[in-house]
């Protein structure tokens, strides 16, 4: 055996950055050659690429199909030949919610929401062909869309990979090696942690590149590419931030716990909680503080209210009132007389009066709904999943605010379309009860329905408070196993 | 260099260390022998911080290690019972983590075989994964840390624990190198005749306290052993 180094000199110290980078390397490097992580992995990669280019494939047929159906429902509007307008208006036209660029990453309630509306006179319809409701419950085990592998199998990957990051270490003996050289305990978390961001890195980035590829090969979106761009971006933010507590959840349990076993009995326990019950337990807790009324009792409210409107009924007491205010308002005693059309005028008025009882159905309804969101991000705090969904569906545009733009959209149009048949009429229409009709000309000045999504800065606007309520969890998570790795110690 | 003052460890009711003095000086080879539980481990966790005294300090050179944790283990080297390594990586990757850790700068892959092949572990076992070697390849990579990081002392808690007769003479024979070159060190042991061999002193441990401490040369095997088992175990060595 030869001779060993010459004289023992005092040892330089490696800045901290060099020695949390060191222990990154090295983490990452048995990451890469752990075989959990290979099979896990490889399985989590597969399920992704399948998510991602079936997700495509089905959002892309369904988009082709809308238009399609879209086109259709218009040159059937304008294809209706001469008739009286109001008859016109009661014809209608069927709106296509199109599915939003990134709805194939996330669906949110898509499934559970109906995609098209028929806008006809006096009434404002509910939408139809809900996915979920059409499909049979076969169907349903096989929708697979990315935002599960990224909310759900994600963290459960982080918690296999992870959970004896520590407890491996004093299990294994290597945390009094470590000490020993002089690595101070929060190197050693937030080396491990760069480490475990990389694999992140790997399980988030690819996928969104692929994603953005595929929009960017198709022309058109229904929002421009710079918004597509801002949504991705802070969808990628979302899962980013959730995925970095859940792995610092997961390296803060592993060194609080005396073993690797109970380590992972509690990140498991997290991870059931989190992703399965909190959220319907949170729905619950929220419709129970907030809660909506059945259909039946909503439709019910409703046709109570709208029987206050005289609709065609010309014995209604509000019929008898409106025609004497506009005889009065006319100077004239029979209708008749009166210079405009008074059957237009009165199923305006109608519709006038109508608009202002849905409007404050639909309201009140819209502002349980946001009261429920807000009572089920609040859980957030404890349970990521309660703020992350939110924000996801927020980003991909299937959320239900933007179902409601959507319909406010479609329900706006529709009366557009009341108000210019009606404006015909009143124009045109002889008092003398002989029959009027309009040509095509007419149904051609109402431009076809066209939906834009709302802008990423808009959507940011009501969603702020979903990323804060992440960011505010990750920071105490960080806090957490800051903490108990500060006490770590080797025995 | 390395120094014990008035050292105590207390764990609730029990003492485990009561007030320790002992100096380790530069090319001295200090035995801890005793019985289990007779403090000797927990001196060795003192000096590396690993637990706080209650009483008392654990110098290394000059370096209170309790107040400056750091600096005082930048001075020390360490060999565990079982040197425990990373399994996925290979012993010279292992070897490079260590060093790199502790040296702050990264040796070359020659300079690292060649420590490892001077700690008696063979070349082409050195690329391998450690997954795969037995205690005493293992001890041989943990010696080669040690050697790596060019320490001022040396601290050895039951180091050739395991190790076959020719690896635990070899193990002597590095120690040997390392007092000639300066190093302090303190080392814990039930094996006697490794004490006697490479010890310039020996210390027995009893329930916490230094009950003796001579010159290895001052004894022979046989007196050492009664001593030993004298204060340990209360009985007449054969």
């Amino acid at each position: 055996m030869s001779a060993i180094t010459e004289t023992a000199a005092p040892v330089p110290a490696l800045p901290p950055a060099g020695m949390v980078a060191t222990i990154a390397g090295k983490e990452f490097t048995e990451l890469l050659r752990d075989a959990r992580l290979k099979w896990a992995g490889g399985l989590i990669a597969v399920l992704m690429l399948t998510a991602l280019l079936l997700g495509w494939q089905q959002q892309q047929q369904l988009d082709r199909e809308r238009a399609a159906a879209s086109h259709t429902s218009y040159q059937q509007w304008l294809g209706q030949g001469e008739k009286n307008p109001h008859s016109a208006a009661h014809y209608g036209q069927y709106a296509f919610k199109p599915a939003s660029p990134l709805s194939f990453l996330d669906p949110g309630i898509n499934p559970y929401v109906g995609s098209a509306v028929w806008m006809e006179a006096h009434k404002q319809n509910e939408f139809r062909f809900r996915p979920a409701r059409d499909a049979t419950s076969l169907r349903r085990f096989g929708d697979l869309s990315i935002n599960f592998v990224w909310q759900v199998l994600s963290p459960l990957l982080i918690v296999l990979i992870t959970f004896n990051a520590f407890t491996g270490e004093r299990e294994r003996g290597t945390l009094r090696q470590l000490l020993s050289v002089g690595v101070q305990p929060a190197q050693l978390l937030v080396g491990k942690m760069t480490a475990i961001s990389a694999l992140l890195a790997i399980l988030l980035v690819p996928p969104m590149l692929m994603a953005m590829a595929m929009l960017f090969f198709v022309d058109e979106h229904h929002v421009d590419s710079l918004d597509i761009l801002g949504r991705s971006g802070l969808m990628f933010i979302g899962y980013a931030v959730y995925l970095a507590g859940f792995a610092l959840l997961s390296l803060g349990v592993s060194a609080a716990c005396g073993s690797s076993r109970k380590a992972l009995i509690v990140l498991l326990a997290f991870w059931v909680l989190n992703c399965f019950v909190a959220p319907r337990a949170i729905t619950d807790v929220a419709a129970r503080l907030a809660p909506t009324p059945s259909a039946v009792q909503f439709q019910s409210a409703l046709t109570q209210a709208k029987k206050a409107n005289f609709g065609h009924d010309e014995k209604h007491p509000a019929f008898i009132a409106f025609r004497d205010s506009v005889l009065a308002r006319y100077g004239v005693s029979r209708v008749e007389d009166l210079p405009v059309n008074f059957r237009a005028l009165s199923l305006n008025e109608d519709d006038e009066r109508g608009y202002r009882i849905y409007d404050e159905h639909y309201g009140r309804l819209w502002a349980i709904y946001l009261e429920q969101e807000r009572i089920r991000s609040l859980a957030g705090v404890l349970f990521p999943m309660a703020a992350l969904q939110p924000w996801s569906m927020a980003m991909a545009g299937t959320d239900i605010a933007q179902q409601n733009d959507f319909a406010t959209a479609a329900e706006r149009y529709r009366r557009e379309i009341q108000k210019a048949m009606a404006a015909d009429m009143i124009r045109n229409r002889p008092n003398d009860g002989s029959d009027y009709v309009a040509g095509p000309e007419l149904w051609a000045s109402i431009a076809p329905f066209e939906y834009r999504l709302p802008q990423a800065a808009s959507v940011l606007g009501n969603q702020w408070r979903n990323l804060l309520l992440l960011l505010v969890w990750a920071a105490m998570i960080g806090g957490f196993a800051l903490t108990v790795v500060r006490r770590l110690r080797p025995t | 260099m390395l120094e014990a003052n008035d050292l105590t460890k207390r764990y609730d009711q029990h003492l485990a260390l009561d007030r320790l003095n002992l100096k380790v000086a530069p090319g001295e080879i200090f035995c801890l022998l005793g019985g289990n539980g007779a403090g000797k481990t927990t001196t060795i966790n003192l000096f590396l911080n690993f637990i706080q005294p209650t009483s008392g300090t654990a110098t290394v050179n000059g370096i209170d290690v309790a107040a400056r944790p750091l600096e005082a283990k930048r001075q020390i080297a360490y060999i565990p019972e079982t040197v425990m390594l990373y399994g996925s990586l290979s012993g010279i990757e292992n070897l490079e983590y260590f060093s790199k850790l502790a040296l702050g700068v990264k040796r070359p892959r020659a300079e690292l075989l060649d420590l490892l092949v001077q700690a008696g572990l063979a070349p082409d076992a050195a690329p391998r994964r450690v997954e795969g070697y037995s205690k005493g390849m293992r001890q041989k990579v943990g010696i080669a840390i040690a050697m790596a990081r060019n320490a001022r002392a040396l601290l050895l808690d039951e180091p050739t624990s395991g190790l076959d007769p020719q690896a635990a003479n070899e193990f002597a024979r590095l120690l040997e190198q390392m007092k000639h070159r300066g190093v302090a060190i303190l080392m814990t042991t039930h094996d006697l005749f490794l004490a006697k061999q490479t010890g310039t002193r020996v210390g027995i441990m009893q329930r916490g306290v230094l009950a003796a401490m001579f010159g290895t040369d001052t004894v022979d095997h046989t007196e050492l052993e009664r001593i030993y088992l004298d204060l340990s175990y209360g009985k007449k060595a054969a």
